[in-house]
């Protein structure tokens, strides 16, 4: 936008009375804040600081912190390497090799072989989350991640499953099966309607 | 004139081509959707995707007649003067609606691990004609993957049963593998037990299916097709030069897909040539450049290599002694054209050479069936054979143009190699860039003896680059750009699919660095617009310009017949504006 579009509005700063010209009714508001918090400390025990690493943090149901890599009822990964995540990825931190599934897993056709985020990188956005299409990415309330490199944050996916395996009794997985439409009845209902 | 009426506007028919009403309305910027259809293929019309509403107007009366009650298939339809085609009305759209519901009735929602997502006719079509219900509330069939060859993979719950695999098979290479087994709603395509899909053509059928149901085991899981980025390249591994679009992601190539040339290799590519875009991924590929110091091949900065290898071909020109260069028909006509103007710039009496043209076998044509119907494409009504060379390098015809310029006759490299033993030479430039072997180890020594100072510019580790003073780190096809003659004698441009490599330059900057061209890259298209002017031989490609299915050098034709085609669902899609409502620059489509 050019600065003499005709668009633009012109505004000019409000004038300051007199008592906001010498500012020490404000310094008295602003110390009359702090005044109440004291006495909220003293008197009615109101902290609001946290004693943390003695003390734990415990965020939001929907925080979002460190990645995990979910499992399924047998113990496989639930990633179909479809990429989804990378391509959604505002930040480009995942890395997926995708790969034919074991002949012992007759009902996938695609797995994971590497999965690799990058969690300096990450911005922890979620979209990676919103953009699987089987609940295999999920980002967990976990948040102080801390390392001494570069290359211990970023995270193999040995280490994500391992995140599951840390965090699922805290934070189940959202969707173990796939949501049924109300409507619709299973197959084994409907044979034992009909028949 | 001849003219036909698509929703309500008139177009004038082109001149002297036989289309049928889905090519016709893709001229004019009108998509009919269709699955089944290929222009070299027959006409089946099994798949009712591009059925539409079709009449005749009444040239005196001007009253239009529509065929009462029924939709016709648009593959079927001839464009003919004074046809009305009606592709958007609401009995059409509800049709599309229905077939697509029809054809996704046993399709698995397995989009995430198919890799045909986001090239896939389903996938868009359902999009953009389909419906986001589905009635359908009986158990999908379930029909587990099978091999129909080693390199391609049935996943025949995701066949629509368009058949152009099947006819792929019966009309282009006559093999009939593959087939239909059954029918209705277990109808399945299949192969005879123990004779699977082994022609020399077969990987087409993978890019023939419209959807997932055919894939190759080369690429089966490897990328997901978004993230390729298609470069306009061409074949190397044969001299008949196929288009190809060459497909790169994180600076490596993942497949080779063929691009339509009428004049060259149609829609197709043969399995050698598909799988030969390996040779740019090679790991062990040369990826420095070294210089002979005390006896010991030494590691050394590009520059530094180039100054030694230009001082010792100059000194040996000073000395009065001969250089030879040796061109090998893998270099482009414009680095055939530098490395020609250098050495014979440092010396008149250098002597230029064909490098070894690599043969194995006999040419092999492919001659489809000429007695089966096509429509579309009036230039494949008599189809045309396909050939796969015997000569396996892409270009011996161009450099033989630039030698015969050069030097008036083109020496042959088992005759340098006579001459060189016989000590003719004190310098010897080779340019290799060659995928096969091409000399023995003993001959290599012999020949690096009787020479003084040897160059050897190569991209693969070989004997004779152990042997050379001066090693030079060129780029394979897929790092170079520039144009290729083919065994036809067309002038073809191959686009650069991958940056140079750690360690190496394209040949032609090399060259251009020799030469003393001045700093900053070189481009494939200038030197050509000055090799055009140089040679007359190459005048046709005046100003480094070349019409996009390439020109002939002998007899430069006017306008070939064709249009570029490609199935639409292959098409990067979202850049041209032909979502529903937005404005499509080709205009009145989603009207």
């Amino acid at each position: 936008m050019h600065l003499n579009d005709p668009h633009l509005k012109r505004l000019t700063p409000p004038k300051l009375t007199l008592a906001e010209k010498w500012y020490l009714p404000q310094i008295a508001d602003g110390l009359g804040v702090t005044a109440k918090h004291m006495a909220g400390v003293v008197f009615r025990n109101k902290v609001f600081t946290m004693e943390y690493p003695e003390e734990q943090h415990v965020p939001s149901p929907n925080y979002r912190g460190v990645h995990r890599l979910n499992k399924d009822e047998q113990g496989r990964v639930k990633c179909v390497a479809c990429m989804l995540c990378a391509t959604a990825c505002p930040a480009h931190c995942i890395d997926i090799v995708g790969a034919t599934a074991p002949e012992t897993w007759p009902d996938r056709e695609k797995y994971c072989e590497s999965f690799v985020i990058d969690e300096l990188r990450c911005i922890y956005c979620g979209m990676c989350e919103e953009a699987c299409p089987v609940e295999a990415i999920e980002l967990t309330g976990f948040y102080d991640l801390t390392g001494l490199s570069r290359e211990q944050m970023i995270f193999d996916k040995a280490k994500l499953l391992s995140v599951f395996d840390a965090t699922k009794d805290a934070e189940p997985m959202r969707f173990s099966l796939p949501p049924q439409p109300a409507a619709a009845s299973t197959p084994e209902q409907r044979t034992s309607e009909t028949g | 004139m001849a003219t036909i009426i698509i929703n309500g506007e008139e177009h004038t028919l082109p001149e002297g081509e036989k289309l049928n009403a889905i090519q016709l309305a893709l001229r004019v910027g009108v998509d009919i959707p269709y699955y089944c259809w290929h222009p070299a293929l027959s006409v089946v019309a099994n798949c009712r995707m591009c059925e539409i509403e079709v009449g005749s107007k009444d040239p005196k009366t001007g009253e239009i007649k529509m065929i009462p009650n029924k939709l016709v298939p648009a593959c079927q339809t001839p464009a003919k003067d004074m046809t009305v085609l009606v592709t958007n009305s609401p009995k059409v759209k509800a049709h599309q609606r229905m077939v697509m519901e029809y054809l996704l009735i046993n399709h698995p929602l397995d989009c995430p691990v198919c890799d045909q997502a986001g090239e896939c006719g389903l996938q868009d079509y359902s999009y953009e004609y389909g419906q986001a219900i589905h009635r359908f509330v009986e158990e999908r069939n379930v029909n587990p993957r099978k091999d129909v060859s080693d390199l391609i993979q049935l996943n025949q719950d995701r066949c629509i049963m368009c058949t152009r695999c099947v006819r792929f098979t019966r009309e282009i290479t006559q093999t009939g593998e593959l087939q239909v087994m059954r029918r209705g709603s277990h109808a399945e395509i299949d192969i005879f037990p123990g004779h699977p899909v082994d022609n020399p053509l077969a990987g087409n059928v993978v890019d023939l299916c419209p959807v997932g149901a055919l894939l190759d085991k080369d690429f089966l899981h490897k990328q997901r097709v978004w993230f390729l980025s298609k470069h306009d390249s061409l074949c190397t591994r044969c001299s008949t030069g196929c288009n190809v679009s060459a497909e790169e992601n994180r600076g490596a190539l993942w497949r080779f897909k063929p691009r339509f040339n009428p004049h060259v290799n149609d829609y197709w590519i043969c399995d050698e040539g598909r799988a030969s875009y390996k040779t740019a991924n090679d790991l062990a590929l040369l990826a420095a450049m070294y210089v002979r110091q005390d006896g010991d091949l030494r590691l050394v900065p590009i520059d530094q290599a180039l100054n030694a290898a230009g001082r010792g071909l100059a000194r040996a020109a000073e000395s009065g002694g001969t250089i030879a260069g040796v061109m090998s028909p893998f270099l482009t006509v414009e680095e055939a054209y530098l490395m020609a103007s250098y050495l014979k710039g440092l010396s008149p009496a250098s002597v230029l050479a064909l490098g070894p043209v690599p043969t194995r076998g006999e040419d092999l044509t492919i001659q489809p069936d000429q007695h089966k119907g096509r429509t579309g494409d009036t230039s494949f009504i008599v189809a045309r054979p396909f050939t796969i060379r015997a000569e396996k390098c892409p270009n011996r015809r161009g450099v033989e143009a630039v030698l015969e310029h050069f030097q008036g006759e083109v020496i042959g490299f088992d005759d340098l190699l006579r001459r060189a033993k016989a000590g003719e030479f004190q310098a010897l430039y080779i340019v290799s860039d060659a995928i096969d072997p091409w000399i023995g180890e003993a001959e290599a020594r012999e020949l690096r003896d009787k020479v003084e100072f040897l160059v050897m510019q190569d991209t693969q580790v070989t004997t004779l680059a152990e042997l050379a003073d001066v090693v030079l780190a060129g780029a394979t096809f897929a790092e170079k750009a520039g144009c290729y003659v083919n065994a036809d004698g067309r002038l073809q441009y191959a686009e650069a699919a991958l940056p140079p490599r750690d360690g190496s330059l394209p040949d032609l900057d090399l060259l251009a660095i020799l030469l003393g061209r001045g700093r900053g890259p070189v481009h494939s298209r200038d030197i050509l617009a000055e090799l055009a002017q140089m040679v007359p031989a190459f005048a046709v490609a005046e100003g480094g310009k070349i019409p996009a299915f390439g020109i002939v050098l002998e007899q430069p034709e006017p306008v070939g017949p064709g249009v570029p085609f490609a199935d639409p669902w292959t098409q990067p899609r979202g850049l041209k504006g032909d979502r529903p409502g937005e404005t499509s620059p080709k205009g009145s489509r989603n009207a």
